[in-house]
């Protein structure tokens, strides 16, 4: 059901940084579905995801669902994936709830940049939201409000509307106020690059090329901004091109001295592609 | 001992492998003797009796088994580059022989670019090169590139120039190809960069189905995403990837609409220093039996040559 159908579907294999989306679901599956379609391709770019659940109960039904489709479990264990109640992240007390929401925004999103992501994605069910907010023009004015702050902080969302549980014709005004809206669907990344702790860096899985290696340069620049010895787990790699190759020669080259880059379990074809290209580097490290 | 001097590209022709044992023999011992770096890259049937006529010498030579040393073809060019980075300023000398008689007609005519590529490639490098070709089996064709590519001619009597030596880029411009792929040939567009892992999926499964070498298709698949990739980032839609099979190799063959790299040298080595483009055609000619390339009003078409056999 698309109850504007004048908003277009965003790309999420390309989403600008501070998109602000919605869905609209009548089903837990289509729930499921949509947010983890958001989440998984978040995870992937190497951003970190808070999803805000309606309550309690809602947060599990959808921990459980997210851990089914994704590389989630892994994700929960590095703290690049966190669920948490709409509750524990807005505050219980109604009184000056735009600049609480707002804050919280904002502090979220700087911890993100300190934690090493790239961005904070957010995917909220907006199940209760108009009863905190107090009617559905408070809502409105909210997610007005939400697309400039979004835009300026470069984080993205999704507010996730509950047909079931909204006014009839409100739909379409609640989307007028989005960028765009999330896909229904499941098509999957074709590379992943999470976030790994121990030793810092990412673990990157599936196929990069000129459609994606701008996202994994940005994921791992992030990395190196909090610490420049970052650790890129090359298991999962099933292929790369030369300007991937070039792209982390370059930004090995840019790191400080005390810094390096380091290749663990690189795939033979990104040797074949140092042996022929001769792109190696003293802080680019790979290992045997 | 080093030279200042540039680079030479001597040929050879012997009829009897006495006479290429003993010149060869004696070329390579004088780079011995003058403290330059000598590599010679020959067929491994030649290599007991070059051996026999260094004596000593042959412990100063970095031998390598043609076979490998040109498979593919331009990774010859890599070795020599290789070799010469590695000790700046210092001459080598290389002999270099491969034994053409086993090449399928795409890589003839890609050695004949080559042949003229390095009067381009290693001009200002210390390199003193010499190719020995058995004139007793050397086909017309090469017997005419071998004549027009080499600034000089050694023989029993010693070294003298080469009245027949032609401009490189005439040459490299004649051997441009542009060939329309056959009716029938299995084709996917390729427009946007979320097509070329499709691109490679395509051409892995076909591959794989015309029974190539598994090592071959590896590399072939990286190589099209590379052509496929310049297109994207240079070249004109339509773009299109072709595959067929051209007799004596398996053919992937890239086309988009624009007018091409222009550069008739591009991708006969690679970008001097790190660089974040440039690499891709110098990678599919590392990877390939063969790479052939040509504009024309319709367009720009890179066929990559891969041996039903290796």
């Amino acid at each position: 059901m698309t109850p504007s159908p004048e908003l277009a579907t965003a790309n999420l294999a390309d989403l600008e940084p501070g998109s602000h989306l919605c869905a609209f679901y009548d089903t837990d599956q289509q729930l499921a579905r949509i947010a983890s379609t958001f989440v998984a391709w978040g995870l992937a770019a190497g951003d970190q995801m808070l999803y805000v659940a309606g309550d309690g109960d809602a947060a599990t039904t959808m921990l459980t669902s997210l851990l089914d489709h994704l590389p989630g479990s892994h994700a929960l264990a590095s703290g690049q994936l966190m669920v948490r109640t709409f509750e524990d992240t807005y505050g219980g007390t109604h009184d000056g709830y735009l600049v609480r929401i707002e804050a919280g925004f904002r502090a979220a999103a700087e911890e993100s940049r300190k934690s090493g992501y790239p961005a904070l994605r957010v995917a909220a069910e907006m199940g209760d939201v108009a009863t905190f907010l107090g009617s559905s023009d408070e809502v409105l004015r909210w997610e007005r409000r939400a697309t400039a702050m979004q835009r300026d902080l470069g984080v993205s969302s999704v507010c996730q509307y509950d047909l079931r549980h909204i006014e009839k014709g409100h739909a379409a005004s609640l989307a007028a106020e989005h960028t765009a809206l999330a896909p229904d669907g499941d098509e999957s990344p074709m590379a992943t690059f999470l976030a790994v702790g121990d030793p810092w860096g990412l673990r990157v899985a599936g196929e990069v090329d000129i459609a994606n290696r701008a996202g994994l340069i940005r994921a791992i620049r992030s990395r190196a901004a909090v610490s420049p010895r970052v650790h890129l787990d090359l298991h999962g790699l099933t292929f790369a091109d030369v300007g991937t190759l070039s792209g982390l020669h370059a930004l090995a080259a840019a790191l400080p001295h005390d810094g390096h880059l380091v290749l663990r379990r690189p795939p033979d074809l990104l040797r074949r592609i140092l042996d022929i290209t001769g792109l190696r580097h003293q802080r680019l490290v790979v290992e045997a | 001992m080093s030279s200042t001097a540039l680079a030479s590209h001597s040929a050879l022709f012997y009829d009897t492998d006495d006479q290429f044992a003993e010149t060869v023999g004696t070329y390579l011992g004088d780079g011995v003797a003058r403290g330059e770096r000598v590599l010679a890259v020959v067929p491994l049937g030649k290599l007991d009796r070059l051996r026999d006529e260094l004596g000593p010498d042959a412990k100063s030579i970095d031998f390598v088994d043609a076979r490998d040393g040109y498979r593919p073809q331009w990774n010859v060019f890599r070795a020599v580059l290789d070799s010469l980075a590695s000790a700046p300023g210092q001459r080598l000398r290389v002999v270099a022989e491969q034994d053409l008689a086993a090449r399928t007609p795409a890589e003839v005519i890609d050695y004949q670019r080559l042949e003229a590529a390095v009067n381009v490639v290693f001009r200002d490098h210390p390199l003193t090169l010499l190719c020995p070709y058995d004139a007793t089996r050397l086909p017309r064709e090469l017997f005419d590139i071998s004549r027009r590519t080499h600034d000089s001619v050694i023989d029993a009597t010693g070294q003298r120039p080469n009245e027949h030596f032609a401009d490189p880029s005439a040459l490299i411009l004649g051997l441009a190809t542009v060939t329309s792929p056959p009716a029938g040939a299995l084709s996917l567009r390729c427009d946007e960069a979320l097509d070329l892992s499709s691109a490679r999926r395509f051409v892995r499964d076909h591959a794989t189905r015309a029974h190539l070498d598994r090592d071959a298709v590896d590399d072939l698949v990286l190589a099209v995403s590379e052509i496929l990739t310049n297109a994207l980032t240079h070249g004109q839609p339509p773009r299109r990837l072709y595959l067929y099979d051209g007799g004596a190799t398996w053919v992937c063959h890239v086309h988009d609409s624009g007018a091409g790299p222009g550069d008739l040298y591009a991708g006969f080595a690679p970008p001097a220093l790190p660089s974040d483009h440039g690499y891709g055609l110098w990678l599919a000619r590392q990877l390939c039996d063969a790479v052939d390339m040509g504009a024309d009003v319709t367009g720009t078409h890179v066929r990559l040559h891969t041996r039903h056999q290796r």
